[in-house]
């Protein structure tokens, strides 16, 4: 079988594989390019960035969980004109695909902090919009639980970009296709989905709460099963693009997604372990196609069988 | 810059006292580059639905065996299955990591202080120093005469070893810190100051060292334990406050100067 075509289209997006990273798990990619080409992922999504930086929560920050991991960070970040004039040039140098994951506590933080990305020329190829961190106080999974709000964020958002706009959504609702089909409305070109779930972990012994600001984020494989599901009701509710995100850590992980409907895939907390793992889950979809005659990787997304 | 070995082979694993135990691992391409101060980040084998690494100081070197030896404490459940890891088993690690210990350029004699399990990240510093002939007095401290360990291995390198105990069963009665900064006072009243401190163990210990030595005008180094999850700088988990913000424990770290850290 000649090569398997592993490039996909996020709504203009064009990514040579459908693998990218989960926001915040992998900062710019400075860190994980001693161990991989960073070039050689089908984008980079670097860590959620707002207007003026962010210092981020208290500790303790992180506690592993059963198949899992829970994160308590707050966005920590520098600002976007960090990101503009130490990242992106870098990122570029390197000739990775970039997603920029935006992060505000308002309407108007969010538009700034794209304003100032698309004033400043910086090269990147999409905006993922944050609307789903469950640990920051104001905005974030503020805005994305709720269809009216999120879909406002999105909205703003869309008049001052013309690039691929991306929405983040947050499990942490009743309904999470009410939520697609806002952004959707909106003029989202692309949603991906899952954030983490909240979560806590309790130290009987001493009684408290493991992380300082008592819940936060799980992540990991004790997720995956509850992304997927997500992922396929979002499929069948919504026709823009899906990236799916959720415990993914081998290329059968991420066929699973695509088979939900995902069109493209973000590998997240199994960097931590595998600082390599993004490879290995390209390989292993690649893999998976030539064993089931797949010559193009976009047959696999929504390709559930009954 | 760390790097992933992932045929890291354990050559002898053995309980020391209370719950600390010894490991020591075949590592030929990372035991070369380990600098004093500096840790391996290890995954676990067969602990899959573990899905963090974790961080242990690299306590010595054999650079003839391509040997790394770590010390570590059984604290959860990952220690706790580390405790069954037979020896031939292969390990996968990435490091060396972190900002070593820095003895400032032109040091003669110089004060270590080894807390419990802290005496472990401080062993290749002293080593490293005795044999660049630097004056080493080590204090090591513990809450029991069976909780001490390493005096001999101190003792064998050549440097000036004190012992206490908080329970009096051995050497000096009291906390570390006590008998570590008269060491420090009568060495300033000999004209013979130190000139430099490095302080591994429990936060009030590191705290307290970093308050006489600065009191006395001795720089000093402390090296912060934090929880880690990526142990490459990117995930932010392990940050801890210093004058400068928010630094990381595993690339801007471990050790930091102890007058930068916000006690």
């Amino acid at each position: 079988m000649d090569r398997v075509l592993l490039h996909v289209d996020i709504a203009g997006l064009h990514m040579k594989n459908p693998v990218t990273v989960g926001s915040g798990c992998f900062a710019a990619g400075r860190e994980y390019s001693a161990f991989i080409d960073l070039a050689a992922l089908g984008a980079v999504t670097t860590k959620g960035v707002s207007l003026h930086g962010w210092p981020g929560n208290e500790g303790i920050r992180i506690t592993e969980t059963p198949s899992g991991m829970l994160n308590s960070i707050g966005l920590q970040n520098p600002g976007v004109d960090h990101l503009i004039n130490e990242d992106l040039p870098w990122l570029a140098a390197k000739g990775a695909t970039v997603i920029v994951n935006v992060a505000g506590h308002s309407v108007d933080e969010y538009v700034k902090v794209i304003e100032r990305l698309e004033d400043s020329k910086a090269q990147l190829d999409a905006y993922e919009v944050n609307i789903s961190c469950p640990n920051v106080d104001e905005g974030a999974m503020s805005f994305g639980s709720d269809p009216k709000m999120a879909g406002e964020v999105i909205a703003a958002c869309r008049a001052v970009t013309d690039k691929t706009l991306i929405a983040k959504l947050t499990p942490n609702v009743t309904d999470i296709t009410v939520i697609a089909e806002a952004v959707e409305e909106a003029g989202a070109d692309a949603v991906s989905l899952i954030n983490s779930v909240i979560g806590m972990a309790i130290d009987a012994k001493t009684r408290r709460s493991v992380l300082a600001r008592g819940v936060g984020g799980l992540s990991g494989p004790a997720i995956k099963p509850i992304a997927l599901g997500m992922v396929w009701q979002c499929y069948k509710a919504i026709d823009i693009p899906i990236i799916g995100i959720g415990g993914i850590r081998t290329g059968i992980d991420a066929v699973e997604f695509l088979l939900a409907g995902a069109r493209a895939v973000a590998v997240g907390c199994a960097n931590f372990l595998e600082p390599t793992v993004t490879l290995e889950v390209i390989d292993g979809i690649e893999q998976y196609c030539i064993e089931q005659g797949v010559s193009d990787v976009n047959e696999l997304v929504g390709a559930l069988e009954w | 810059m760390p790097v992933i070995q992932r045929d890291c082979t354990i050559v002898a694993h053995k309980h020391l006292t209370g719950d600390l135990w010894r490991l020591e691992l075949k590592a030929a391409y990372i035991a070369p580059l380990v600098k004093p101060g500096q840790f391996v980040h290890l995954r676990i084998p067969g602990f899959e639905q573990h899905i963090l690494r974790r961080p242990f100081s690299v306590y010595q070197v054999d650079v003839e065996k391509q040997a790394i030896c770590i010390i570590y404490r059984v604290v959860g459940k990952g220690t706790k299955h580390m405790t069954e890891l037979a020896v031939g088993t292969d390990v996968d690690l990435i490091g060396p990591t972190g900002r070593p210990w820095r003895i400032p350029e032109g040091a003669k004699k110089i004060l270590v202080i080894g807390a419990g399990v802290g005496a472990a990240p401080v062993y290749l510093l002293t080593e490293e120093a005795c044999a660049c002939g630097i004056d080493v007095s080590v204090v090591l401290g513990a809450q029991t005469h069976e909780e001490l360990i390493f005096e001999d291995e101190y003792r064998a390198l050549g440097a000036n070893v004190v012992c206490t105990t908080d329970d009096g069963s051995y050497g000096i009665a009291g906390f570390c810190t006590d008998a570590a900064k008269d060491l420090a006072l009568k060495a300033q009243d000999e004209g013979a100051p130190f000139e430099y401190c490095a302080v591994c163990g429990p936060l009030p210990v590191m705290r307290i060292t970093a308050g006489f030595t600065r009191d006395m005008g001795i720089p000093c180094e402390v090296s912060m334990e934090k929880r880690m999850a990526c142990g490459i700088g990117a995930c932010l988990s392990c940050v801890l406050d210093t004058i400068d913000g928010k630094k990381r424990a595993c690339v801007d770290g471990p050790v930091f100067d102890a007058n930068e850290v916000e006690w």
